[in-house]
């Protein structure tokens, strides 16, 4: 079994312990949330459509593009930041981050994150994202 | 060069994906991702994005081919893709009756949004269990046969039969009066 409280637990706290950070999601390649700590006001579900949607076109711009193996993709709008980064195979990371958010410590604090929910996904094998 | 851009949707494993890659001069671009909900059991992938192709027709005219995703979570994919669309086709698995009821509620979706040209492609119709022309236009909601949009099978696997249908397509779009 994947451990979803634990993926929860980071998910949530990573939002509630940095102040630029306002909502984060992880969703299967296809488009399914599998855990998120997002604000009330946001569709779950058609984030995580979102999140894959724009991974798979950030991904295939890179490949158009030769960018290569794609590392992030990030939407910056007046209110703030949409980033993007790939967690395993099988989960996409969406963080969500108001315009006040200092650059270099939001991608740091990613980095982290991902390296805390990565172990936890790389444990488990792929048939058990099937709900 | 003119282009037509043309929308190919329809409900999940309906050949969107399948048609543009029959008939596409360029590789095509797609956006697969592995399937982890109930279209698992249908087929290992699916579309999250858009798929794209292109046909060049004439020596000036190509048509830009753009699969959409079949699942309603993407409907924000089909709203994007529409609204640039000069006129779609959409697919129907004719064997499937379990799906005419998203595929419904797709066509709605693009009825509400765009008025263009558009036909219904209906796949699958050698399968066993495969509906008749008639009762699928009726599952569709369709009850006037003097209004309903033109309905041709479409084998989304061999290009003569996409090529036909596309041709078709096109026809109906020289009908229609031009709009930008």
């Amino acid at each position: 079994m994947i451990n979803i409280i634990a993926i929860q637990s980071i998910l949530q706290s990573f939002v509630s312990d940095i102040s630029d950070i306002q909502g984060a999601t992880l969703v299967s390649p296809d488009g399914l949330a599998i855990a998120s700590a997002l604000p009330e006001r946001v569709d779950e579900e058609r984030i995580a459509a979102m999140t894959a949607a724009m991974l798979s076109i950030g991904e295939r711009i890179g490949r158009e593009l030769a960018r290569g193996q794609i590392d992030r993709v990030i939407v910056v709008g007046e209110k703030g930041y949409s980033v993007l980064v790939n967690c395993s195979d099988d989960a996409v990371l969406l963080i969500l981050a108001n315009a006040n958010a200092k650059q270099g410590l939001l991608f740091l604090e990613i980095k982290r994150a991902v390296a805390e929910l990565v172990p936890l996904l790389a444990e488990q094998p792929k048939a058990n994202l099937l709900t | 060069m003119e282009v037509l851009r043309i929308v190919i949707t329809g409900a999940v494993g309906a050949g969107k994906t399948t048609l543009i890659r029959t008939i596409s001069e360029i590789q095509v671009v797609d956006t697969d991702r592995q399937a982890t909900d109930e279209t698992a059991l249908l087929k290992p992938t699916t579309t999250v994005a858009f798929d794209f192709g292109r046909l060049t027709f004439a020596p000036n005219q190509a048509l830009h081919l753009y699969g959409t995703p079949g699942q309603a979570r993407f409907d924000f994919i089909w709203d994007i893709l529409i609204q640039k669309a000069h006129a779609y086709i959409f697919l129907v698995d004719a064997h499937r009756p379990q799906d005419f009821r998203s595929g419904r509620r797709i066509l709605s979706f693009m009825n509400q949004r765009a008025k263009i040209p558009m036909l219904i492609g209906l796949t699958h119709m050698d399968c066993p269990g495969a509906w008749d022309l008639d009762d699928i236009a009726l599952a569709l909601g369709l009850f006037d046969e003097a209004t309903r949009p033109a309905m041709v099978p479409i084998n989304p696997t061999q290009p003569s039969s996409v090529s036909q249908a596309l041709m078709r397509l096109v026809q109906e779009l020289m009908k229609a009066p031009v709009l930008n």
